[in-house]
């Protein structure tokens, strides 16, 4: 049986501009009208300063001196790849990333998982453990600052009412390193912990309850339930983490200034001064341009690991 | 069909992403090929333009006359006495003092020059960025300005040449012939402040004598400090401090003349001056004072915690203030246990020259650098020197420096009278913001432990060095 109607079939052809509509403004069009702004300011803002640094990473130009830019080819990396003052700074950022992200995951996901069993309270405690994250890394480090003094400073207060000594946190080589790192765990940690809570609460449920069927432990729930489904996303955070840390700056340079000596010098406070103490703008461009080839390089790393992962 | 045709697609509009690309890349081209140099423009020769001999016409336009500076009390000052001031001459003007923390003054100054735009029409340079900003073309050569408005016989010719000529001169002495970029905004040096409550009325006279009353006066009296100095490893701090001892030693800082540091900061002298700082001295500080500035020492001595201290004269106010200090309720109070002397002496009396000099930007518009001349010259008379002294500023014109308005307007203004004659100051080359960090860096490894001071000294020694001979590329 067949049915028919009155009205006309459409026709699959493309459909004819609305009455009062531009005939040019296509799909095709409309797509680029939108993304144009969005577009124009990546390559303005990022692109192309990424661009002018690698050009003037191949000279010897300087933002203050009136002589020009020089091509010198490959010499501003040599010279930064060969440098015994890059390689201190070099350690002490690795040093300081490991310490920072291994504590904060550790702390984090300790944190969520003790968060994520609770049933009562789990949002306000979660708000509460964020506001850290939602300071700026200037004020933090400023509070700190006065925090950690020695003299006047309320840590070194609350220590000496427990009959310990003063602590030279922020002045001796090994404690100034230290305080950067737990000052960084206590703004960075609550990241760590909002990640891996998201991934503890989507754990399905009728994984524990098969396992409660079969009397598995605590730890056997943990280590074969729990971490497997968590870890990818925990990995994740890692990742953010570390990219972070390898680039701190604000911290060092409120906190310590990058003292004792140069002992907590971060990569990126050594290319603040090359690039504004002595103008070498050149060197600096170089010196920026291998910061971003290994934390790029890494991330690749990183990143293959986790579709590996992802795909067992 | 027509989903078929979105899925063939890809999924950014390549052609304008292509198009974008290209745009930048010729962009990045057109811009290398321009090169970073300058062309033109009569600011960016190397050496500056010059200032007119006589001040322009004035513009009886409404304007602001912008200056920038570090934060601490002398900007406020400045502000306040300008305004009130010089708009008694100039009522369409309005004095703005901008300030950034002591520790991006020179950044927040020469990333402006770079741009060749500046927010600020008179640079207060601190007189080791002279070279620097000379060098660059960023500040205007007021050598025939000078000759034709200054009563340069007014001042101490060390004091003309610190704040303004390029090249250096020798310590003590002015070179007439040299060009001068800047005028005398505030001097400054270092004074001894002491306990007379704790280590007596009279001051020590020697450095050795110094510490031998410091370490009594410390283990006189638990809780407080035998010394209080700058040590922190921004700014010039420590080694302004470590300039001190070295000149009182009898060391030097460079051979000016060969651009020599290698053999001469870390020659016998300079190692007996870093002995004396990290092994006499440091031990007779506060635990943890290895960061302290300006502020930090000021703190330690309006609390009582400090028998002697050493500071900018220029941020001393506050010491007297007792608002700010436990050692008294009222200013008298505070002056019967806080008393004011000039550096001790040891083999030398050298003494750190401070303060800094007013400088046009290169930058400024027409109007403004004319208006900048014309405050200049109101600035520098006798009377208007006076004044600035009474309202808290420290004049660099002799007359104003022994006239009662200063002298009696603070109990350390004696102190910066008598040091006037025993000033030394630091480099002024363009190299000056390296050479500082280097030194500041060591020397507060040394007093922190990082370093041995031996090993400080010669590496500072060898890492300035290669900053003056041109290696490196600033690591």
């Amino acid at each position: 049986m067949t049915t028919t109607t009155d009205r006309p079939v459409q026709e699959a052809s493309p459909t004819p501009p609305a009455p009062g509509g531009s005939p040019r403004l296509s799909d095709r069009g409309l797509a680029v009208a939108f993304i144009s702004p969005a577009l124009l300011l990546l390559l303005g803002m990022s692109v192309f300063p990424l661009l002018w640094a690698l050009y003037l990473s191949f000279t010897d130009y300087s933002a203050t001196r009136a002589t020009g830019a020089n091509f010198v080819g490959f010499d501003n990396y040599i010279t930064i790849l060969t440098s015994s003052e890059v390689h201190t700074r070099a350690l002490t950022t690795l040093v300081y990333v490991v310490g920072a992200v291994l504590l904060q995951t550790v702390l984090g996901f300790s944190i969520a998982y003790l968060i994520s069993r609770r049933t009562r309270g789990r949002g306000a405690l979660t708000t509460l453990f964020l506001v850290p994250m939602m300071l700026s890394p200037v004020v933090v480090g400023l509070f700190w600052k006065f925090m950690l003094d020695a003299q006047f400073g309320v840590i070194n207060s609350m220590l000496g009412s427990l009959g310990f000594g003063q602590v030279e946190w922020l002045t001796r080589q090994r404690t100034a390193l230290f305080s950067l790192i737990v000052v960084d765990t206590w703004q960075w940690t609550p990241f760590i912990m909002l990640i891996a809570l998201a991934g503890l609460t989507a754990v399905p449920s009728y994984l524990y309850e098969a396992a409660s069927i079969d009397r598995a432990s605590e730890w056997f729930r943990f280590r074969h339930i729990t971490l497997p489904m968590v870890w990818p996303l925990l990995l994740i955070a890692v990742m953010f983490r570390a990219i972070e840390a390898f680039r701190l700056f604000d911290l060092v340079y409120i906190l310590t200034s990058g003292g004792p000596g140069v002992s907590t010098e971060t990569l990126s406070f050594h290319v603040y001064k090359v690039a504004f103490l002595g103008f070498n703008t050149g060197t600096a461009s170089a010196y920026g341009i291998l910061m971003v080839l290994v934390v790029i390089v890494l991330a690749q790393f990183y990143l293959r690991y986790l579709n590996k992962l992802k795909e067992g | 069909m027509r989903y078929a045709q979105r899925a063939g697609r890809r999924s950014l509009p390549g052609r304008p992403v292509r198009l974008a690309t290209a745009a930048i890349v010729m962009a990045t081209v057109l811009a290398a090929c321009g090169g970073g140099g300058d062309d033109g423009d009569g600011g960016s020769e190397a050496g500056g333009t010059k200032a007119p001999a006589t001040i322009p016409e004035l513009s009886d336009e409404p304007q602001t006359l912008s200056f920038v500076w570090f934060e601490w009390p002398p900007a406020q000052a400045l502000e306040d006495f300008a305004n009130a001031e010089y708009t008694k001459e100039r009522p369409n003007v309005t004095i703005e003092v901008n300030t950034v923390p002591n520790a991006n003054w020179h950044d927040a100054m020469f990333t402006q020059f770079a741009a060749q735009q500046t927010d600020f029409d008179i640079a207060i340079l601190d007189s080791q960025h002279i070279g620097e900003a000379v060098t660059n073309g960023n500040i205007l050569d007021l050598t025939d300005f000078v000759e034709e408005n200054i009563d340069v016989d007014a001042y101490d010719p060390y004091l003309l040449a610190a704040y303004g000529q390029y090249p250096q001169a020798e310590t003590g002495q002015r070179d007439e012939d040299a060009s001068l970029y800047g005028l005398p905004l505030l001097g400054d040096t270092w004074t001894m402040i002491y306990r007379k409550d704790l280590i007596g009325d009279e001051p020590p006279e020697t450095w050795d004598e110094m510490i031998a009353a410091a370490q009594k006066c410390q283990d006189e009296n638990p809780g407080v400090s035998g010394l209080a100095f700058h040590q922190a490893n921004g700014s010039d701090a420590a080694a302004v401090t470590y300039n001190t001892v070295n000149g009182v030693y009898g060391g030097n800082l460079w051979e000016s003349a060969d651009k020599k540091i290698e053999g001469v900061i870390n020659d016998e002298a300079g190692q007996k001056a870093m002995d004396v700082l990290v092994n006499e001295m440091k031990p007779l500080t506060a635990k943890g004072s290895g960061n302290w500035f300006i502020d930090e020492v000021n703190a330690a001595v309006a609390q009582g915690k400090a028998c002697i201290a050493f500071q900018w004269i220029a941020a001393a106010g506050g010491l007297v203030d007792p608002a700010q200090s436990t050692l008294g309720t009222t200013e008298d109070e505070i002056l019967d246990k806080l008393g004011f002397a000039t550096l001790p002496s040891q083999d030398t009396d050298f003494v750190p020259l401070g303060g800094m000099g007013m400088h046009i930007s290169a930058y400024a518009p027409d109007d403004r650098q004319a208006e900048a001349l014309n405050f200049m010259k109101w600035f520098e008379q006798e009377d208007i020197q006076k004044k600035w002294a009474a309202a808290g500023g420290v004049p660099a014109r002799t007359d104003a420096i022994q006239s009662p308005e200063f002298l009696e307007a603070g109990p350390f203004n004696q102190v910066y009278a008598d040091s006037v004659s025993r000033m030394r100051d630091m480099w002024n080359v363009p190299e000056y913001a390296q050479l500082i960090d280097i030194e500041n860096t060591n020397v507060n490894a040394a007093l922190n432990g990082a370093k041995s001071p031996e090993d400080a000294l010669n590496d500072i020694a060898e890492q300035q060095q290669g900053v003056l001979d041109g290696g490196g590329g600033g690591l």
